[in-house]
């Protein structure tokens, strides 16, 4: 009994259990919901979910209240970024990459040293810094957007590749495993846990926890940038607040997969299950037809049933 | 002015305690306190670290609830269940640290949560500052510049500040007084006047517990003494009627004969691990030591007289403001605690929650970051780390279900063991133990005495604070006496018994 | 130099007054007609928004906490109070019902933070911002699109004199003897002792679960206050009203020195702040900075007023 209990409440589990119960919600509303192709095509959305929350993952188990709002803009960015370099052509595909995440990744960095050196709380200073790329796509893209997706870029994210399955989804399955490697075999990812634990014990041990800090704001504006590249794969093209819808479901799908946003526990497999029960939870909302209002409401209402499951603060003890 | 205090306490004292138990857990604090105070009385309360007296005065206070035993205010039985209740009698505590708010100023401070009001319930600024001022003015000898109603208590020095604490107590008014360590960051001409201020308030009646770490001090205010050794009242005199030795053997009781394994001395003349010379800064004054390879040297003295500050700053976590440290005969930087680590230090504190446990990881995890550091590992292959972990950890006896488990899921022995062996991973040459046996069970401690004798056996030096007399005794070959963070003592030989150490943690040099 | 740092702590508003004098001089000079009654009237009626905002984020800073769910509560007043008028059919009886209730549910969303915050523990700033996706579900439950226009009474109350003083004057001398006023309480020195250490407010024996709460209600209030406003100025209900004012308040905040972590600053330096980013935008409008760029000189002007502010205030 006692052990039942543990298992339902492990979040891998809950997550896993919470995408059946949707696909079946959504099979019942709307029969043909969880057919192969439907199911692929959720994958596909869950996927570029799944790669900016890569990024929020690393900073919210790194600690001390971490948290990257400026993962929005960034998608924005990488996504304009990406177009302009590729124009449509398909030999410009890694350059595309490189400059995306490369450039997103400086912007993170910058964040990161706001967090450390300045120690501006981490929400106020990813906002802040939202704000500015914001700007930046408005200077950069003058009001009309520009650039688009190489073919074999949109043909990757979009049609089936091998078993039926877009090229993106190896991608992310990939991607997975590296955030497995990551946090499990590097002495960065010993550190990132140690540090979102108990940040005093974590420097009792010798960790320059600022630097390791200022990488992971740095990892987290990259995943954007490379989700930014996705997304313009996905759609051909991109506008300016392309990436802002992706900002919140991040937050969402990282306290879902279990990542305490005290910091210091959970993995990425949890996010991955978070990721595609969120994205079906979305597509289960719009197929009942619930109206705009609903869905913040529900969205908001399960971010706070999570805070209420992992996301206390410790009691004052005096 | 004067009082004559009676030999045998009455019902209209101040107050009375009698019979109080109290016992944390396993863990019995208070047996039987006795203490029984006058009004206008000024009684010294004594005894060693962990003699329960700290738990006595906060079972009046109200802060700790009791177990047994009888307690009266004024002649009324009490029974405190908050702070709240024991301030409504009339009770004040002076804490040593914690009650301040270093943002507001120090009229702000001292009138928190009772601000002078006016009718229409805004604060009365002007009654607030000149009420300040009058108690200022009590100190204003030697309050120094800057140091007014409206200065911030985070611009102040240490001494100022325990001033406002004081300042902080009065304001409220009480007719019984406990002045917990009042005096540790006070200068002699400010202690002066902080006995004056009690003569004063002795002479309206109020009854005052006084607790001191230096015997002049409570051999000049005191009327009487009470003396605690092990969670019991042992001796109540009159202050006139005693003398020091006596108060001292009270507090030690029967010397206990501590057998301790002779272990070969040292060779003369050999480089020492570990040379600190003069370093000040926080509350340390002007410390300076060495220690030899596998030489185990105590740190001893009451509670909170620079012993942790000592270590921390050798760890690089409060790293000293001034003075000299070398290592090897080489002189190290102690900026931050890599840069200790480096230098071949390894601190374990008592603080194990705040200051070494990485919440809800696996105990393979609690040990490995330490190794991972030291080592400048860029990736973890667990495979090849666990035997030696494994290895570690036995080595200190340690009982856990698997290197996969959660840290939390050991008890505090275990879990100290675990990060004990965190630091044995990493081959260090100088040990910094820093209270270490803070509330583990006592099989647990056996265990860590035999691997403190063994590394020291295999020649890493050991510096060694323990709250309890009874393991600097046990353990150490030299024990070094602390009072106000300052050396007072230097223990070896025959000086190296508890009478010794008792008389100089109370501030008696040799 | 460590000694002018010393004489301005405590005093970081007097930096911030000098930086909203210059402003308004750079101001005077790209837009002469500046100092006519009518320029500044209309300035103090866009400004006044932001100002209100930002004095009820000062309290819930000054102790120790934060609230970011400010922006919508000014999106959910706002519909509320224009969907409460319009039911009771537009007479003044009607527009006074509805200002209540704007009232009224700007006190009830401070007081659902500060419950769950104080009281459950929760983290400030996840909370407030899930608070924030709330309240802005609601608003848009009640007002699915931007409309629903207030009868004239109301905004040309607000556009006018009272008393041939314009309201906007009325609201603004309104808003600073609120701040004198909460300045003299006790309970502004207990909410500054809270944030600054908390252990040692609830060791002096201070109620430290109310009196965050009560932060967070003085929150609610004055968002619902900036709510009103901005109904007065745009005399319609738009349920995404006042989207970027969680961090434009929060950036005043820091520019008037308040200090992030808590129990340091003040209000009146926030109301300071607050104009100087109104400022800052009106010079930006002025300095004829093409379109393109205001959005991006604004962000990096607001990031970096951020970390000065935050370099300033600290210790």
């Amino acid at each position: 009994m006692h052990r039942a209990r543990t298992i339902l409440t492990d979040p891998l589990v809950l997550a896993a259990l919470s995408i059946l119960v949707l696909l079946g919600l959504g099979e019942a509303v709307s029969p043909g919901f969880a057919r192969g192709d439907q199911i692929v095509r959720l994958l596909t959305v869950s996927a570029i979910l799944g790669i900016v929350a890569a990024g929020q993952s690393l900073v919210v188990i790194g600690g001390r209240e971490g948290i990257d709002l400026s993962v929005g803009a960034l998608i924005s960015l990488g996504a304009l970024l990406a177009g302009n370099v590729m124009s449509g052509q398909d030999g410009n595909i890694l350059p595309a990459i490189l400059v995306a995440g490369g450039v997103t990744f400086a912007i993170g960095i910058v964040s990161g040293l706001g967090v450390t050196v300045l120690r501006i709380p981490p929400l106020v200073m990813t906002l802040g810094m939202a704000g500015v790329v914001q700007g930046a796509l408005i200077a950069m893209s003058r009001g009309t957007p520009s650039g688009n997706a190489a073919p074999t870029l949109m043909a990757f994210v979009n049609r089936p590749l091998v078993f039926g399955l877009p090229g993106i989804l190896f991608v992310w399955a990939l991607i997975a495993l590296a955030m497995w490697f990551l946090l499990r075999r590097t002495t960065l990812g010993y550190a990132i846990y140690a540090m979102g634990s108990n940040e005093r014990a974590a420097e009792f041990t010798g960790l320059p926890t600022r630097r390791l800090r200022t990488l992971l704001y740095g990892l987290s504006g990259m995943f954007a940038g490379i989700a930014g590249v996705c997304v313009i794969g996905y759609t051909g093209n991109s506008f300016i607040s392309v990436g802002d819808q992706y900002v919140l479901p991040s937050i969402i799908a990282v306290v879902i997969g279990g990542i305490s946003l005290a910091g210091g526990t959970g993995n990425y497999f949890g996010v991955v299950l978070g990721a595609i029960a969120l994205t079906i939870l979305q597509s289960v909302l719009t197929t009942l037809q619930l109206e705009f209002w609903g869905r913040q409401l529900i969205f908001g209402a399960v971010l706070l049933a999570l805070m209420l499951l992992y996301g206390r603060t410790r009691q004052l003890r005096v | 002015m004067t009082q004559t205090p009676s030999a045998e306490p009455s019902p209209a004292r101040a107050l009375h305690a009698q019979g109080v138990t109290k016992r944390f857990g396993a863990i019995t604090a208070l047996s039987s306190g006795r203490i029984s105070v006058g009004k206008g009385e000024i009684h010294a309360l004594l005894g060693a670290n962990g003699c329960g007296k700290s738990t006595l005065c906060k079972i009046i206070a109200g802060t700790v609830s009791r177990d047994g035993g009888t307690l009266e205010i004024d002649g009324r039985p009490a029974d405190l269940k908050s702070p709240r209740e024991a301030e409504a009698l009339g009770v004040a505590l002076f804490y040593q640290e914690l009650s301040l708010v270093p943002q507001l100023s120090v009229a702000d401070n001292i009138f928190l949560g009772h601000e002078p009001r006016n009718a229409a319930g805004f604060v009365d600024r002007r009654r607030l500052i000149a009420d300040t001022e009058v108690l200022i003015a009590r100190f204003s000898a030697v309050a120094g510049s800057g140091f007014a109603a409206g200065t911030n208590v985070s611009r102040l020095s240490p001494d100022q500040r325990q001033i406002v604490e004081i300042l902080k107590v009065l304001a409220r008014n009480p007719s019984i007084i406990i002045f917990d360590e009042a005096t540790a960051a006070l200068d002699k001409r400010q202690v002066d006047l902080f006995f004056s201020i009690l003569r004063t308030l002795k002479a309206e009646g109020v009854a005052i517990i006084f607790i001191s770490h230096r015997m002049d001090e409570v051999f000049e205010i005191a009327d009487r003494i009470t003396v605690m050794r092990n969670g019991e009242t042992v001796a109540e005199y009159g202050a006139g009627e005693v003398d020091r030795d006596t108060v001292v053997h009270d507090m030690v009781g029967k010397l206990a004969d501590h057998q301790r394994e002779a272990r070969p001395p040292r060779p003369a003349g050999e480089t020492p691990r570990l040379v600190v010379s003069s370093v000040s800064g926080g509350r340390l004054r002007d410390v300076s030591f060495s220690v030899a390879p596998g030489e185990i040297l105590g740190l001893g003295g009451l509670q909170g007289q620079g012993q942790s500050a000592i270590l921390q700053g050798l760890f690089g976590a409060e790293p000293f403001a001034r003075g000299e440290v070398s290592v090897d005969g080489r002189p190290v930087r102690l900026r931050r605690p890599a840069d200790a680590i480096r230098a071949g230090l390894a601190y374990v504190s008592g603080d194990r929650g705040r200051d070494a446990a990485l919440h809800g990881r696996s105990i393979f995890e609690n040990i490995a970051a330490a190794t991972l550091v030291s080592e400048r590992r860029r990736f973890v292959w667990p495979s090849a780390l666990k035997p030696r972990f494994e290895k570690a950890a036995a080595g200190l006896n340690t009982k856990y279900a698997g290197m996969e488990a959660p840290i939390g899921s050991l008890s505090g022995g275990n879990q100290q063991k675990i990060f004990i062996a965190r630091w044995l991973a990493t081959d260090a040459s100088i040990l910094l133990l820093d209270d270490p046996t803070k509330g583990i069970d006592l099989g647990a401690k056996g265990d860590f005495f035999e691997l403190a004798r063994d590394l020291a056996a295999k020649g890493t030096s050991i510096v060694f604070y323990a709250s309890e007399d009874a393991e600097l005794l046990g353990l150490c070959d030299r024990i070094l006496v602390f009072n106000s963070g300052a050396v007072t003592a230097e223990l070896s030989g025959d000086t190296r018994d508890a009478f010794h150490l008792t008389r100089a943690a109370y501030g008696e040099t040799a | 130099m460590s000694a002018l740092r010393d004489s301005l702590r405590g005093r970081v508003w007097l930096v911030t007054l000098a930086a909203l004098v210059t402003l308004f001089l750079v101001n005077l000079a790209l837009q002469p007609n500046l100092l006519t009654p009518n320029v500044l009237k209309s300035n103090l009626t866009v400004f006044l928004p932001l100002v209100l905002v930002a004095i009820g984020q000062t309290y819930v800073i000054l102790g120790g906490d934060i609230d970011l769910s400010v922006g919508s509560i000014v999106a959910l007043v706002n519909v509320v109070t224009v969907s409460v008028i319009a039911m009771t059919g537009g007479e003044t009886g009607g527009i006074l019902l509805g200002i209540a209730a704007g009232i009224l549910t700007g006190l009830a969303c401070g007081l659902f933070n500060g419950v769950l915050i104080a009281i459950l523990r929760f983290q400030p700033i996840v909370t407030t911002f899930a608070t924030g996706i709330i309240f802005g579900g609601l608003a848009l439950r009640v007002l699915p699109t931007a409309g629903l226009p207030v009868p004239a009474g109301y905004w040309r109350t607000y556009a006018g004199n009272v008393l041939g003083i314009p309201t906007v004057l009325w609201i603004f001398v309104f808003a600073l003897l609120a701040i004198a006023f909460i300045a003299r309480r006790p309970f502004l020195t207990h909410l500054m002792a809270t944030g600054g250490l908390r252990t040692a407010a609830f060791q002096t024996g201070l109620r430290v679960g109310p009196i965050r709460i009560g932060a967070y209600m003085l929150s609610g209030l004055f968002s619902a206050f900036a709510a009103l406003c901005l109904t007065g100025e745009t005399a319609s209900g738009d349920p995404l009203m006042g989207r970027l004012l969680a961090l434009s308040s929060i950036s005043a905040v820091v520019l008037g020195g308040t200090a992030l972590a808590g129990g340091r600053g003040s209000a009146f330096g926030s109301l300071l702040g607050a104009l100087v980013i109104g400022m800052i935008s009106n010079v930006i409008f002025f300095a004829a900075i093409p379109f393109e760029y205001q959005t991006l000189t604004t962000g990096l002007i607001t990031l970096l007023a951020l970390a000065g502010g935050v370099l300033v205030s600290r210790r």
